[in-house]
């Protein structure tokens, strides 16, 4: 099966010890390990204010990973681990393999359209040189 | 009725069609339609009961972006009404597949608190 990447982001308490969140980190990348996926990056965006109060608390510790896996099973995991932990407030996993897939596929098709088209999106060019163009002869050599 | 639907759909300044030759009309219809806006003040200059309404460009076509991105809740913002509605496509000109893309990403937003589901008074 292919690989899958999850974006992983949870939030602490704000008052939380550094100490505390790497461990969670860490207890985090070692159970992703165990269940046969690997963290790609760890990313901590550091206390943040929440769009609303979650447990009565304006701000929060974000957190943001990169996860890589072939199967399901390793979010479970971790999802029920952040839910254990008393610290983590929310959090959140996305499946995003299939949307960056997309999105090399649509990047790809406006690069080979680019290429196969080179002259830009004029629209009101076309039939004005077409028109005109036994006038300004070197402007149609230019753009082709 | 007609009078107002006239402007908006009257590309009669044809132009941009005939750039899609045969094929590749086809698959990049749906999206590449609506997007070339690039007349030069075409139905401004109808009856003078006609107010000039700028025309309204999908943002992320014009950034020609594949991927609306849920974190950056800075560039959802925008989208939000005050109390925290996602705007409707007429009011903010983005494309259908824009839009649909963007609402994924804003109710992701929610979710994780970058973005309020309902603010709060």
């Amino acid at each position: 099966m292919e690989e899958r990447q999850y974006d992983l982001i949870f939030i602490c308490q704000p008052d939380t010890p550094e100490a505390e969140i790497d461990k969670i980190i860490a207890t985090v990348e070692h159970a992703a390990v165990e269940k046969g996926g690997k963290i790609e990056s760890v990313n901590k965006w550091g206390r943040r204010r929440m769009a609303y109060r979650v447990r009565k608390l304006r701000e929060g510790y974000y957190v943001y990973m990169v996860l890589k896996s072939t199967h399901g099973e390793v979010v479970k995991e971790l999802e029920r681990r952040l839910k254990v932990s008393d610290v983590v407030m929310k959090y959140l996993t996305v499946r995003l393999d299939e949307e960056l897939k997309r999105q090399e596929k649509l990047k790809r098709h406006r690069e080979r359209r680019a290429a196969r088209r080179p002259r830009k999106t004029a629209p009101p060019a076309p039939s004005a040189p077409s028109a005109a163009s036994s006038g300004s002869g070197e402007q149609a050599a230019t753009s082709a | 009725m007609a009078e107002e639907n006239a402007p908006q759909q009257a590309p009669p300044a044809a132009p941009p069609a005939p750039s899609g030759p045969s094929g590749s009309s086809g698959p990049s219809g749906p999206s590449g339609g609506p997007r070339p806006q690039a007349r030069p003040g075409g139905p401004a200059k109808r009856g003078k009961r006609s107010f000039v309404r700028k025309k309204k460009v999908c943002r992320f076509c014009v950034d020609k972006s594949d991927f609306i991105d849920y974190k950056k809740a800075e560039i959802l913002a925008p989208f939000l009404q005050e109390r925290g509605k996602i705007l409707p496509r007429r009011m903010t000109g983005t494309c259908a597949r824009h839009q649909r893309w963007l609402t994924v990403a804003i109710k992701r937003a929610q979710n994780i608190a970058l973005l309020p589901f309902a603010a709060e008074l």
